[in-house]
């Protein structure tokens, strides 16, 4: 064998065996089994002395009411910054019409998309995980519509892409929509309604909506999960839809008998004393709620109703 | 019998032995740290194959650069050297077939379709690569220690039957008897670590080289040919393994093993085709997807799909799990059984607990301190237990089946799975009552009752439980630590 061969043949050795030992110790405990929780942002905008922790407007026109209150509190400017993505989450469980009023009210939705649009935000996504078919659900409650015709991304929930929650108060194994997570700001818009079980409906149960798989589970212990939720998810803003109140038959309603007319929004970024105009809509004292004393109990808000500035 | 042979037996003979010694150590539960995995670490097939599957090369699978090595500088020493299974086939071959040299000639022969080895090897590696890590169902070494663990553990005295334990003792029958027809078929043919040995065996710095002055072409090379890789011909260094039964043969002695022998060159036909190679990969990138998505394993989580504890999430699990079969070995109790239909056509050989045959003992970390690829993560007792502080290792619940179960049922007094129950305090706890039997007489019972908050799914109770076939108390997957979206209750943490 010639010298030049014998280089060749053992350079060629050399030079796999170091591509199959550099290879190994590249990928050699590249990556750990478990994947760990994204943290949940806080939304919030810093609180100022200059506007009220929440204002509620009554009147025929729910697109005028959220106009009004989100005026009082110091104009979407304070809450959303040209550039910034928006995520609303309304109330789309149920396939259900806006008289119906299990779902939130389409021209809420679209009002707040409007005007997060006017104070320049990128991108508004509109979304949340219906309980039912979700295309029967963003289509029949309108707020497909509404809000897209509005400029609003609305995102039914089969679309969505869920994530691990960092939920370390509830058991592990809740999923959220990762949009929620890339959002900027969060504005929350539940329906105010009847619940069998929890009784109403309000702000912090509408966070239900943005948990996946395990969700079920949380109606086990049903105020605490409330408030874990509460406290988990700081929205930039609560929108309270009481257009119409869905009075019995909650969460789901279906009979126009059950729908009394509430003609009122309020808004607020104290998520605790808009929950407490909510159930105050429905003829509850806010502290008969086992999930507002609770989420007052871990300072996330204050249930005082004197707070409220009515316009 | 030459030096060489000789060394080369006593290497099988050892390494046989230790294989063997090792899986019955663990079976009997040797409490000393043995190497147990370390023929698995070595498995350059297990590391490339879980890489591809993972993303990641698990802690010791990193020594399979190691016998990627050897190869390089020896050959497929491992194949005619170390591996159990070939050794096992020759041994085989050699007692079972008396045979004419005309006879010997025609089964040593090279066969192009001997090339299937590669394509499987292609197939494995793409499939994993693409979503289901198959590796495993044959790969020589779990195919070995599978068969040995499920078809032959099981008829020695003690043994515990494993169901479906058959398939895997079937595989390794069939692989022995055909190798009394061809020697080591299974390595010539079907072996995809062989094959992907033969890869680097092509650059091998030793190997057997005719040297052609003096040679009568008498054959007596290929007489003995382990590998079919035609000493006497355009020698195939890719098939060639190593074991020297040619230069020992040779009268002439113009066939040597020797450093830097020149290569042989280019057979005339190639023993690869481009076409077949595209095939099985192509193939591979349409099945394994199949396998995942229909085969019905890791969608949604399975009630009687209860893994070891440590085990990973399912789609972890599959990424690693090469269905050696060491935890099942390892189980003290018999508890841990070959998947058949529990985890999906993917999950087909994998370990699943069945607590009729036996429990999860509650302190045991056994089987993630031998599983090779950390498929099973190594607990401490501290950890599994839930000693430590945080929340135990879980792998189910129990439910008590109120229609079996004596107390509830047949106004019957029993305890057995309370009494059992290792959890402190005991997940199962017994309500009191004072009930009338058939005759009106009243009978004091105490009902069990499972707190889904304290209950580790660890099964001794539907083990030990006396209602015969079918316990009263029985254990389903849910609740485990391994899966989050697994659960049942609100209020248990972790």
């Amino acid at each position: 064998m010639s010298r030049r061969e014998a280089v060749t043949r053992l350079a060629a050795a050399g030079l796999v065996a170091g591509g199959v030992g550099a290879g190994a110790l590249f990928f050699h405990d590249r990556r750990r089994a478990e994947a760990s929780a994204p943290p949940i942002p806080d939304w919030r905008v810093p609180p100022s002395d200059q506007f009220p922790l929440a204002a509620a407007a009554t009147g025929s026109d729910p697109a005028d009411n959220v106009r009004r209150v989100v005026a009082v509190l110091g104009g979407m400017g304070r809450f959303v910054r040209a550039g910034e993505s928006v995520l609303i989450k309304p109330n789309v469980g149920w396939d259900r019409i806006p008289e119906q009023a299990a779902n939130t009210d389409p021209q809420v939705v679209a009002e707040l998309v409007r005007l997060c649009r006017a104070a320049g935000a990128r991108r508004v996504v509109v979304t949340d995980i219906s309980c039912n078919d979700p295309r029967r659900c963003f289509a029949r409650s309108g707020i497909a519509a509404a809000a897209g015709a509005a400029g609003a991304e609305v995102i039914e929930s089969h679309r969505l892409k869920l994530v691990p929650a960092a939920l370390t108060g509830l058991a592990a194994g809740l999923e959220v929509i990762e949009e929620l997570l890339k959002a900027d700001r969060v504005i929350n818009v539940p329906v105010v309604k009847h619940h069998s079980l929890s009784r109403v409906t309000l702000g912090m149960k509408n966070w239900y909506g943005v948990v996946g798989e395990g969700r079920n589970r949380l109606h086990q212990a049903i105020d605490r999960s409330i408030a874990e939720l509460g406290a988990a998810f700081r929205p930039t803003l609560t929108v309270m839809d009481a257009t119409r109140l869905l009075v019995r038959n909650g969460p789901q309603g279906g009979s126009l008998g059950d729908v009394r007319a509430g003609n009122a929004v309020a808004a607020g970024t104290d998520p605790v004393l808009c929950d407490a105009w909510g159930a105050a809509q429905l003829g509850h004292a806010p502290d008969s709620l086992p999930f507002i004393q609770l989420a007052q109990q871990r300072g996330l808000g204050r249930a005082d109703l004197k707070a409220i500035r009515q316009v | 019998m030459s030096w060489t042979r000789r060394i080369r037996v006593v290497y099988q003979a050892f390494f046989l032995v230790l294989f063997l010694w090792l899986l019955a150590r663990l079976a009997a539960g040797d409490p000393r740290d043995l190497p147990f995995t370390a023929f698995f670490h070595l498995d350059p097939l297990a590391a490339v194959g879980v890489t591809g599957a993972a993303g990641t090369l698990p802690g010791p699978l990193i020594w399979g650069v190691a016998l990627i090595v050897l190869t390089i500088l020896f050959g497929r020493v491992f194949c005619g050297w170390v591996c159990p299974l070939g050794t096992l086939q020759h041994l085989v071959s050699r007692l079972l077939s008396p045979r004419s040299r005309r006879e010997s000639l025609r089964v040593n022969r090279y066969r192009r379709w001997y090339a299937l080895k590669t394509y499987i090897l292609v197939a494995l590696l793409v499939g994993a690569a693409a979503a289901s890590l198959q590796t495993g169902l044959l790969d020589p070494l779990s195919l070995l220690a599978r068969g040995l663990a499920s078809g032959v553990w099981p008829m020695l005295p003690g043994g515990k039957p494993v169901p479906g334990g058959w398939l895997a003792g079937g595989l390794l029958l069939a692989v022995l008897v055909a190798s009394r027809f061809i020697p080591r078929l299974f390595c010539r043919a079907f072996c995809p670590l062989g094959a992907l040995l033969g890869i680097f065996a092509r650059f091998a710095l030793f190997r057997i080289r005719r040297a052609g002055e003096g040679c009568s072409t008498c054959s007596l090379c290929t007489f003995a040919c382990q590998g079919a890789d035609e000493p006497l011909g355009e020698h195939r260094v890719a098939e060639c393994h190593v074991c020297l039964n040619c230069t020992d043969s040779c009268k002439d002695g113009v066939i040597r093993y020797r450093f830097l022998a020149p290569a042989a060159p280019a057979p005339a036909k190639p023993d690869l085709s481009r076409r077949y190679l595209l095939g099985s990969g192509l193939g591979a990138l349409v099945a394994a997807p199949l396998l995942q998505a229909a085969g019905g394993g890791r969608g949604a989580a399975r009630a009687e799909l209860i893994r070891p504890p440590g085990a990973l999430a399912e789609p972890e699990f599959l990424q690693r799990c090469i269905k050696c079969s060491l935890c099942q070995q390892a189980c003290p109790t018999g508890a841990l059984h070959p998947a058949i239909g529990q985890a999906g056509v993917e999950g087909f050989w994998t370990p699943v607990l069945v607590p009729r045959r036996g429990w999860c003992e509650f302190a045991c970390t056994r089987c993630g301190e031998v599983c090779p690829t950390g498929a099973i993560a190594e607990l401490t007792a501290a950890r599994k237990t839930g000693y430590d502080g945080a929340p135990p290792v879980r792998i189910g619940t129990a439910f008590v089946d109120w229609g079996r179960c004596l107390p509830w049922a047949k106004s019957t007094p029993c305890i057995v799975c309370e009494e059992m129950c290792p959890t402190s305090p005991k997940a199962i706890w017994l309500e009191e009552v004072v009930e009338p039997d058939r005759h009106g007489r009243p009978v004091r019972l105490q009902r069990p009752r499972v707190d889904p908050a304290l209950c580790v799914g660890c099964g001794i109770c539907e083990h030990r439980c006396p209602v015969g076939e079918m316990a009263a108390i029985r254990v389903s997957s849910v609740g485990e630590t391994r899966d989050p979206l697994n659960r049942m209750v609100v209020s248990v943490p972790g």
